[in-house]
C-alpha cells in the first residue's frame, strides 16, 4: 500500500480513528480522576463523538473505498453514522443521573461505549465480511461488558453471561459462514461474492453459508429464531444501557443486513423467502408475546422485537425504496425509542425502579408533561399519526406494496395493530388510573435535554417527512 | 380570495388547544374554549356564505408540497358533500363545550384541548383533498377520543375505550393498505381528485373495495362491526358522545361518498345489492336491540346503528333521492341524535341514573326539557315536519327505487324506531311521576338552553324547509352519480 493509498484509507476512516483514539485517551484519563468528576468523562465523551460527527460530515461529500476495498466511507454509511451518534450521544446524557444513582462510579463505562461506538461505525462502513466480523466482535464485546455493569445484581451478571454465551454461538455461526463463502468463491469482499456468484447462482453451497450468515445477523438484531436472548438482556442490563441496545447496535446490524442482503448474491437467490418468513414470525411473536408483559423493560424489549420485525420487511422489499425505508425506520425507531427509555431512566429514583408498568399509575396526574411525552411515544411507536412512527410504517408498506407484497403489508398492518394494544394499555395505565405513590422522578436538566430532542424528533419527523426521506433515499448506497 | 379559509377552520381549534395550555381556572379554560368554537363556527358560516352551490367543483382549494418524494400534497378543498360536515362539526364543537360545563369537573383543561384538538382533526377529515392526509386525520382523532372516553367515560371507560380504539385501528389499517394499493395502481399519486379520474380494473376495484369497506363499515357502524359503538357510547362522557354520534359516525359513510363511490364505481355498483342488504340487517336489527333496551344511552346508541343504516341504503341505492336522502339523513343524525344525547346527558347528570324503568312523570318537573325531548324524540322517529323526515322519505323512495325487497325491510326499520322511541318517551316524561326522581328535578337552565336551541332550529328548518340543505349537496352529489353510472354501468 502506497503512502498516496493509506492517507487516502486514513482519511476515509477519520471518525472511526476519531473516536477510537479519543476513547483510549479517555481510558486513561479515567484512571486519573477522582470520584464524582464523571461531569468531566460525559462531557469529554460528548465532545469525541461530536468531532467524529463533524469529521463524518466534511467526508460525506464523495464516496472513498479505503483498505483496498475492505471499508468504505459512502452515503450510507455516513446515515447510520449519523443515527449511531444521536444514540450514543443521548445515551451519554442519560446516564449520567443514573450512573450515579446506580452507583456505576468507573469511568469505563463511558469508554466502552465510545468502543462500541467505534465497532458499529465499522460495521456502517465495511464493505468486506471480514471488515464486518470486526465491527461487530468490538461492538458485541464492549455490550457484553456493559451489560453486566451493574456488578451487585444477580440479574445483570446472569444477563451478561446468558448474552456472552449466546452471542459467542452466534458469532461462531457467522464465521463458519463467512468461511464457506471464503471456501468457495475465493473471496471474502461483497462484491468479489456477487460476481463469484454470476456463474452458477444455485450453488447449495454459498446458499448454505448465506444461511449460516444470515444466522449471525439476525441474532444481533434479536429476529425470531435468535430473539431469545433480547428480554432477558434488556431485563438484566443498566436500563441506559438497554436503551443503547434497541437502538445502536440493532441499527449497525442492519446496516450489515442490509449490505450483505441487497447484495447481488441474495438478490438471484431466493432468500428473500427466509428473509420474509423470519420478519412475519418475527412480528408476530414480538406482538404477541408483549401482551402478557408486566415489566416494562421486558415489554420494551419484545416491542423491539417486533419493530426489528417490521423493518426486515423493509430488507424484504428491497430496492433503493426498501433500503431508505429501513434506514428511515431506524432513525425514527432510534428517537423515539429513546424517548420511552428515558423515562423509564429517569423513573429509577429512590425506591422506584420504574421497571413496572404498575409504577406508572397515574403519572399523568403528577406530572401531566412526562405524561404528555410517554403518550407521544407510545402512540408514536404504535404508528398513530401524526407522529413519526406512522411515517415510518407508511414508508415501509410503500416499500412492500410498491414490489407487490400486498399481502405481507396486509400481515404487517394487522399485527401492528396487534402491537398498538399493549403501547395503549400503559397510555391506560398513566393516564386512567389514580396514582399510587408520590412521584419523585430524577429529572436533570441533561434527561430533559435529552427527552425535548427525541420529542422534537419524534413529531418534527412526523409532520415534516419529506428532508428525512430525501436523506435517506439520496444515502442509499448504489444509487 | 388569498385567505386560507379551509386552513384557518381546522387550525383555530388547534391555536385554542395550545392556548389553554397556558391557561389557569376552569372556568377560565371552559370560556376560552367555547369562544375558540365559537369563532370556528363563525369562520364555517363564512366559508358557507361564499360557498357557491351551483358546481359540483372543489371549492377553497389549497395546496402545498408536503412530501414531494411520495406526490404527497397538503391539499385542502370541500364540495357541497364536505361543506355540510364541516358545518355541522363545527356547529357541535359548541356545542359540546357546552355540554361539558359542570359534567366535566376534573382535568377541565386536559379534557378540554383533547375536545379541541378532536374537533381540529375531524375538519381535518371532511376537508382534505389529498388521501395520505386524510388517513394521517382519520387516524390521529383515535388519540383524543381515545383519551375523552378513556379518562372522562363511565365506570367502563377503560374497555370501552379499548374497544373502541382496536376496532378502529385494525379497520383503518387495511384502508391505509388499500390507500398505498390505490397509490401504485393510481398512477403514484394521493391526490384525491386525480386518482378519482383513474379507470382501475375491476379485480383491483373489488379488492379495494373491501379493504375501504372494513374501514369504513367499522366506523358506521354496519353490522355485524357494530359491538363497539354501544359500548362506547355509553362510556362516553356526553360531549363525547355527541361527537361520536355527530361527526365520528359520518366518517364511515362520507368514505363511501368521497372514495368508495367515484373511485371505485364498478365494484360500487356490483356489490350495492350486498351494501344494501347489510343496510337493511343494520335497519331492523338495529331497531330490534333497541326496543330492548332499559339503558337511556344504550337505545339511542342503537338507534344510530339503525339510522346510520339508512344512511349507508341511501348512499347504495345510487340514485339521486337516495344519495340525496342519504346524506341529509348524515346530517340530521348529527343534530338529532347529537342533541339526544345531550338530554339523555342533562338528565343523567341531574338523577345518575340511565335506567328508563327509574324515570316517569318527567314533564311535570321539567316541561321545557321534556318538550324539547318530545321534539327530538319525533325528530328520531321522522315525523312530518322534522328533519329527519324529508332524508328518510327521499331515502325510502330511493331505496324502493333500487331494490323492492331492502326497501320493504326499511320500512319495518321505521316502524320500530317509532316503537321503540315512543316507548321510551312515554315512560320517561308521561305517566306518574316515579318513585326514584320524585320531582327533584332543576329545568335546563340558560346554558343549557343554548346548548340545545340551535339543534331545535336546525330540527325545523330542514324539516319544513329543506331546500337549502339539498341545494348546497345538490351538484356535487348529481356529480357524483354521473361518476358512478358513467364508469360503473360497464359491469
Amino acid at each position: 500500500m502506497t503512502a498516496a493509498a493509506l492517507f487516502q484509507s486514513a482519511l476515509a476512516s477519520l471518525p472511526e480513528i476519531v473516536v477510537i483514539t479519543g476513547a483510549c485517551i479517555l481510558l486513561i484519563l479515567g484512571q486519573f480522576l477522582r470520584k464524582g468528576q464523571t461531569y468531566f468523562l460525559v462531557w469529554a465523551s460528548v465532545a469525541v463523538v461530536l468531532i467524529a460527527a463533524l469529521a463524518t460530515l466534511m467526508l460525506a461529500g464523495e464516496v472513498r473505498p479505503a483498505y483496498t476495498g475492505m471499508f468504505i466511507a459512502d452515503r450510507f454509511a455516513v446515515f447510520f453514522k449519523l443515527v449511531f451518534y444521536i444514540a450514543t450521544i443521548l445515551t451519554f446524557l442519560l446516564s449520567r443521573k443514573y450512573a450515579e444513582i446506580e452507583g456505576i462510579g468507573s469511568s469505563e463505562y463511558y469508554v466502552l461505549l465510545l468502543f462500541a461506538l467505534s465497532g458499529m461505525m465499522i460495521m456502517a462502513s465495511a464493505t468486506d465480511l471480514l471488515s464486518i466480523y470486526v465491527g461487530l466482535e468490538l461492538m458485541v464485546l464492549c455490550t457484553y461488558v456493559l451489560t453486566g455493569f451493574l456488578r451487585r445484581e444477580r440479574r445483570s451478571n446472569e444477563a451478561a453471561l446468558k448474552y456472552v454465551i449466546l452471542g459467542a454461538v452466534s458469532t461462531g455461526i457467522f464465521l463458519y459462514g463467512v468461511s464457506l463463502v471464503y471456501g468457495l468463491t475465493g473471496t471474502t469482499q461483497l462484491d468479489g461474492m456477487a460476481a463469484a456468484v454470476t456463474v452458477d447462482p444455485r450453488d447449495p453451497g454459498l446458499l448454505l453459508a448465506v444461511v449460516f450468515i444470515v444466522a449471525g445477523l439476525v441474532f444481533k438484531v434479536g429476529a425470531v429464531p435468535f430473539h431469545m436472548w433480547v428480554p432477558d438482556v434488556y431485563e438484566g442490563a443498566p436500563t441506559t444501557i438497554s436503551a443503547f441496545m434497541s437502538v445502536g447496535p440493532k441499527a449497525a446490524a442492519f446496516a450489515v443486513i442490509l449490505r450483505v442482503f441487497l447484495n447481488p448474491l441474495v438478490a438471484t437467490s431466493n432468500v428473500w423467502i427466509i428473509v420474509a418468513v423470519i420478519a412475519v414470525v418475527t412480528m408476530a411473536l414480538g406482538s404477541f408475546v408483549a401482551l402478557v408483559q408486566d415489566n416494562f423493560k421486558r415489554l420494551l424489549a419484545y416491542s423491539s422485537i417486533a419493530h426489528a420485525g417490521f423493518a426486515l420487511f423493509g430488507v424484504v422489499a428491497g430496492g433503493a425504496d426498501g433500503i431508505a425505508s429501513v434506514m428511515i425506520y431506524l432513525l425514527i425507531y432510534s428517537l423515539m425509542n429513546l424517548g420511552i427509555f428515558g423515562i423509564v431512566i429517569l423513573m429509577r429514583n429512590g425506591d422506584f425502579s420504574g421497571e413496572v408498568i404498575e409504577d406508572y399509575a397515574g403519572l399523568a396526574k403528577s406530572h401531566p408533561g412526562l405524561a404528555l411525552l410517554m403518550l407521544l411515544y407510545l402512540f408514536s411507536l404504535a404508528g398513530i399519526p401524526p407522529t413519526a412512527g406512522f411515517f415510518a410504517k407508511f414508508y415501509v408498506l410503500v416499500a412492500l406494496v410498491e414490489r407487490g407484497f400486498v399481502m405481507l403489508a396486509v400481515i404487517a398492518v394487522l399485527l401492528s395493530a396487534v402491537a398498538a394494544y399493549f403501547y395503549i394499555r400503559i397510555v391506560m395505565v398513566i393516564y386512567m388510573r389514580e396514582p399510587e405513590r408520590t412521584f419523585d422522578p430524577a429529572l436533570t436538566p441533561l434527561v430533559r435535554a435529552t427527552l425535548a430532542f427525541t420529542a422534537a424528533g419524534t413529531i418534527g419527523i412526523g409532520l415534516f417527512p419529506a428532508w428525512f426521506l430525501r436523506l435517506a433515499q439520496h444515502s442509499v448506497f448504489g444509487g | 380570495m388569498g385567505l386560507p379559509l379551509l386552513s384557518l377552520i381546522i387550525f383555530t381549534p388547534v391555536a385554542g388547544a395550545a392556548v389553554l395550555m397556558f391557561l389557569r381556572g376552569d372556568d377560565t379554560v371552559r370560556w376560552t374554549a367555547l369562544a375558540v368554537t365559537i369563532l370556528d363556527l363563525a369562520l364555517c358560516i363564512a366559508m358557507l356564505a361564499g360557498f357557491d352551490t351551483t358546481t359540483h367543483a372543489m371549492q377553497f382549494t389549497e395546496k402545498l408540497p408536503w412530501v414531494p418524494a411520495l406526490g404527497i400534497n397538503y391539499a385542502l378543498g370541500i364540495d357541497g358533500i364536505s361543506a355540510l360536515f364541516v358545518f355541522l362539526t363545527a356547529l357541535l364543537g359548541s356545542i359540546c363545550v357546552l355540554a361539558s360545563w359542570v359534567a366535566i369537573d376534573r382535568k377541565v383543561k386536559a379534557f378540554m384541548v383533547s375536545l379541541l384538538s378532536m374537533q381540529a382533526l375531524m375538519l381535518g377529515v371532511f376537508c382534505a383533498l389529498d388521501l395520505f392526509l386524510f388517513y394521517v386525520f382519520w387516524e390521529a382523532m383515535l388519540i383524543p377520543m381515545y383519551l375523552i372516553i378513556g379518562v372522562w367515560g363511565g365506570d367502563g371507560r377503560v374497555y370501552a375505550a379499548f374497544k373502541f380504539f382496536l376496532y378502529t385501528l385494525a379497520g383503518s389499517v387495511l384502508f391505509l393498505v388499500g390507500v398505498i394499493v390505490l397509490y401504485f395502481n393510481g398512477g403514484e399519486t394521493f391526490d384525491i381528485l386525480a386518482l378519482t379520474a383513474q379507470d382501475l380494473p375491476f379485480r383491483v376495484q373489488s379488492w379495494l373495495f373491501f379493504a375501504f369497506l372494513i374501514a369504513f363499515a367499522v366506523k358506521v357502524p354496519m353490522v355485524p362491526v357494530h359491538t363497539w359503538l354501544p359500548d362506547a357510547h355509553v362510556q362516553a362522557p356526553t360531549a363525547g358522545s355527541i361527537i361520536l354520534a355527530g361527526v365520528l359516525l359520518k366518517m364511515g359513510a362520507y368514505g363511501f361518498l368521497r372514495f368508495s363511490l367515484p373511485m371505485l364505481p364498478e365494484a360500487s355498483v356490483y356489490y350495492s345489492t350486498l351494501m344494501l342488504s347489510l343496510s337493511a340487517l343494520a335497519i331492523v336489527y338495529g331497531g330490534l336491540l333497541a326496543l330492548a333496551q332499559d339503558d337511556l344511552k344504550k337505545l339511542v346508541a342503537y338507534s344510530s346503528i339503525s339510522h346510520m343504516g339508512f344512511v349507508t341504503m341511501g348512499i347504495f341505492a345510487l340514485n339521486l333521492r337516495g344519495l340525496q336522502g342519504g346524506i341529509l339523513q348524515m346530517f340530521n343524525h348529527g343534530v338529532t341524535t347529537g342533541a339526544l344525547f345531550l338530554f339523555v346527558g342533562l338528565i343523567y347528570e341531574r338523577t345518575h341514573t340511565r335506567s328508563i324503568a327509574d324515570y316517569g312523570g318527567l314533564m311535570k318537573a321539567a316541561p321545557v326539557y321534556t318538550a324539547f325531548l318530545a321534539l327530538f324524540t319525533l325528530s328520531s322517529m321522522a315525523l312530518p315536519g322534522t328533519n329527519s323526515f324529508v332524508g328518510e322519505l327521499l331515502v325510502l323512495s330511493g331505496g324502493f327505487a333500487a331494490n323492492l325487497a331492502v326497501g320493504a325491510a326499511a320500512v319495518l326499520g321505521a316502524l320500530l324506531g317509532a316503537a321503540y322511541l315512543l316507548g321510551m318517551y312515554g315512560k320517561v316524561a308521561l305517566g306518574p311521576a316515579s318513585v326514584g326522581v320524585r320531582f327533584k328535578i332543576r329545568d335546563v337552565n340558560a346554558r343549557e338552553l343554548a346548548a340545545t336551541l340551535p339543534l331545535a332550529v336546525f330540527v325545523l328548518w330542514a324539516g319544513l324547509y329543506p331546500k337549502p340543505f339539498l341545494d348546497i349537496m345538490g351538484a356535487s352529489v348529481e356529480h357524483l352519480l354521473v361518476q358512478v353510472h358513467a364508469k360503473g354501468s360497464g359491469q
